[in-house]
């Protein structure tokens, strides 16, 4: 079953936007077409700056469209765990940030007339087992000292689960269509004169004394602020070394009874499971979806990538009366160490460049966060978040452990890159398979499809040069070190890496490599089925 | 002189690798990544070494670690251009090499020549 995300399955009427071509002067560029993107967008064509966003692809169509449509004060990292690396007060910040957040999106929806299926409900954090019980216990505790409404509770309704030993409840939590809200959002946008670009690659940044400038595929934009909007920073910045790629794991589907019930829970064990029900074309629930299975961005072998899905799946079995898998996707997160994002300028030198990166598997409520925060920066308003959101906070002591757990595993990776093929020959790859193998001194990324063609491409990613490794579930090249991902054709689809995949070409009478023109920067339209 | 002769083995090991990189930086080749940071720490322990010897008092080869250091900021230059995606220019991976070698010929006189 190939992936595909729900939300992108069911948007209707999806508005094109322009390429940019030529030159452009703005107040403020963003770079991304995201939730994040599109907020701060909004947020600063109301107040009345000139605003341009730059997106390679379509609108929501990075992570926002592939998300799980919820929206929760809690977090990922547990908002106890935020209250030990940082501080209570920190922590309590970020719940109210969040607060926030949930809504601004409930307003805007209402006030635009956004057709994405917003409503209230609430969120429960349960565990069968007695060692997960404190965790749960902390996590009310540091949420009612934020000011939150949590409290502990001995049922979960909606639910069958035997012997629950305790659980949480937060109500007036919501779900919503992240894609209708975000195009809705982006129209109203555009209506206030803000100006969105699809397919329009930024190929290089520049932050000057007085300016910023980008490059992009087809032209320049010159402005006097700029958001890297895109997820992680493009390009190579020093937030990579504490923001780690993580990939989840979504399937969608029906049950039997037609009986879903309304709320978001989190299923905590020896593993992680959250639960989720959402509408189709209605207010009324017809679908559910659970999702986990998190691991490192390209870290895991062929099997398992299946198997992740196959997982959810079997829990869905038993606990659920499944009657089909409708959909399966998956999406990246970038993790911090401390578990709070970085929102805000990008280093302690920059004046007019900020980035908003690290939301955990909570990007949603935080790519919101991240757009009100910026624009009010941005605006020149004192903004009550960025404290404890600061972007420049880098790792503390708390966090160093993480930090040097996750920058030796990049390390790990490189060191992988040894001069051997994984592949001894071409014809050791079967249809509907990629390898990464090395001919003449090469490394090289090869998918056979299904009519024998073979798509070669170097294995060298464009960002920082760890080799690649395929994906056999989303058929992608995805780099284990910082999380950018490819095409078969080499396009880059996320993460930090500007420029694609390098293409290559083999003479079939010699099996030697041919010069096939060099770099593909910028082409990401050819056959890409992710729009 | 233990120290000495550890540290001429680290860096004959490093030459080693070095050598082989040099032949994918003037093929204009992708470097294996497994061997510019094997490399790397090899002549970075190599290196420590000698300090320490040196540090220690008595006849030293000076000479020997200033073309050592030398070559370490050159090969620490090179490592930062090749990851950020800038080509390595060959004049200066040959340069890097020669005067690692001249360090390591330098080390093999100081403590064999005698």
């Amino acid at each position: 079953m190939e992936t595909r995300s729900f939300w992108e399955a069911t948007t209707p009427q999806r508005p094109v936007y322009p390429t940019l071509e030529g030159d452009l002067q703005v107040d403020v560029a963003i770079i991304g077409g995201g939730i994040t993107g599109i907020t701060a967008a909004h947020q600063l064509a109301r107040a009345g700056k000139s605003v341009a966003v730059l997106e390679a692809r379509r609108v929501g169509g990075g992570t926002t469209g592939w998300s799980t449509g919820n929206l929760y004060v809690p977090v990922g990292p547990y908002l106890h765990h935020i209250a030990k690396t940082r501080s209570q007060e920190v922590a309590s910040t970020v719940a109210q940030a969040r607060f926030t957040a949930l809504n601004f999106i409930e307003q805007h929806a209402q006030q635009y007339s956004i057709d994405c299926h917003f409503a209230r409900r609430p969120w429960y954090f349960f565990t069968q087992e007695e060692d997960m019980a404190s965790t749960i216990e902390k996590e009310a505790e540091t949420l009612q000292q934020a000011g939150m409404a949590a409290e502990l509770v001995t049922q979960v309704p909606g639910l069958s689960f035997d012997s629950v030993k305790r659980a949480v409840r937060m109500n007036g939590q919501a779900r919503f269509h992240p894609l209708r809200y975000v195009l809705g959002l982006a129209k109203a946008t555009t209506q206030m004169g803000g100006q969105i670009y699809e397919h329009t690659t930024v190929l290089d940044l520049k932050e000057e004394d007085d300016h910023c400038l980008l490059t992009t595929t087809q032209g320049t934009v010159t402005c006097n602020q700029l958001i890297i909007a895109t997820h992680i920073p493009i390009g190579i910045h020093t937030v990579q070394t504490v923001a780690a790629p993580y990939r989840s794991y979504v399937v969608a589907m029906r049950l039997k009874s037609g009986t879903y019930p309304d709320a978001y829970y989190w299923h905590n064990d020896k593993t992680h499971h959250a639960i989720t029900t959402h509408s189709t074309n209605s207010m009324e629930l017809d679908m559910l979806m659970i999702a986990g299975n998190h691991h490192k961005t390209g870290q895991a072998s062929h099997q398992e990538y299946q198997h992740y899905f196959n997982e959810l799946e079997a829990y869905a079995r038993q606990h659920f009366d499944v009657a089909s898998v409708e959909f399966r996707w998956s999406a990246q997160h970038y993790r911090s160490g401390d578990g709070v994002p970085y929102i805000g300028l990008t280093h302690k030198g920059a004046k007019r460049t900020y980035i908003a990166t690290g939301f955990y598997a909570d990007g949603l409520t935080y790519g919101t966060v991240a757009g009100i925060q910026l624009a009010e920066m941005i605006a020149g308003e004192k903004s009550p978040w960025l404290g404890a959101f600061d972007a420049t906070r880098g790792t503390n002591l708390a966090t160093a452990g993480q930090f040097i757990k996750e920058n030796a595993n990049v390390a790990a990776q490189y060191l992988k890159d040894i001069p051997a093929g994984q592949a001894s020959h071409f014809s050791d790859i079967e249809p509907g398979e990629g390898k990464t193998i090395e001919v003449d001194s090469e490394k090289l990324a090869v998918y056979r499809d299904e009519h024998s063609q073979l798509h070669i491409c170097s294995a060298v990613c464009t960002h920082m040069k760890c080799i690649v490794n395929w994906n056999n579930a989303e058929k992608t090249w995805d780099c284990p070190c910082h999380g950018s991902r490819f095409m078969i054709d080499g396009s880059v689809i996320e993460g930090p890496a500007i420029l694609n995949l390098e293409r290559k070409a083999i003479d079939p009478r010699t099996g030697h490599l041919v010069d096939s023109g060099g770099k593909t920067s910028g082409e990401r339209e050819i056959n890409n089925p992710i729009t | 002189m233990n120290l000495i002769y550890t540290s001429i083995g680290f860096f004959a090991l490093a030459a080693l690798l070095g050598m082989y990189l040099l032949t994918f930086v003037l093929r204009g080749k992708e470097t294996p990544k497994a061997i510019v940071f094997s490399h790397g720490p090899m002549a970075v322990v190599g290196l420590v070494l000698l300090i320490i010897y040196i540090a220690k008092g008595g006849p030293n080869p000076w000479e020997s670690l200033v073309l050592f250091v030398l070559a370490a900021l050159g090969g620490l230059y090179m490592v930062s251009r090749d990851l950020t995606g800038r080509p390595i220019p060959k004049v200066l991976a040959v340069g890097h090499g020669l005067l690692a070698v001249g360090g390591f010929v330098l080390l093999l006189v100081f403590a064999f020549g005698n």
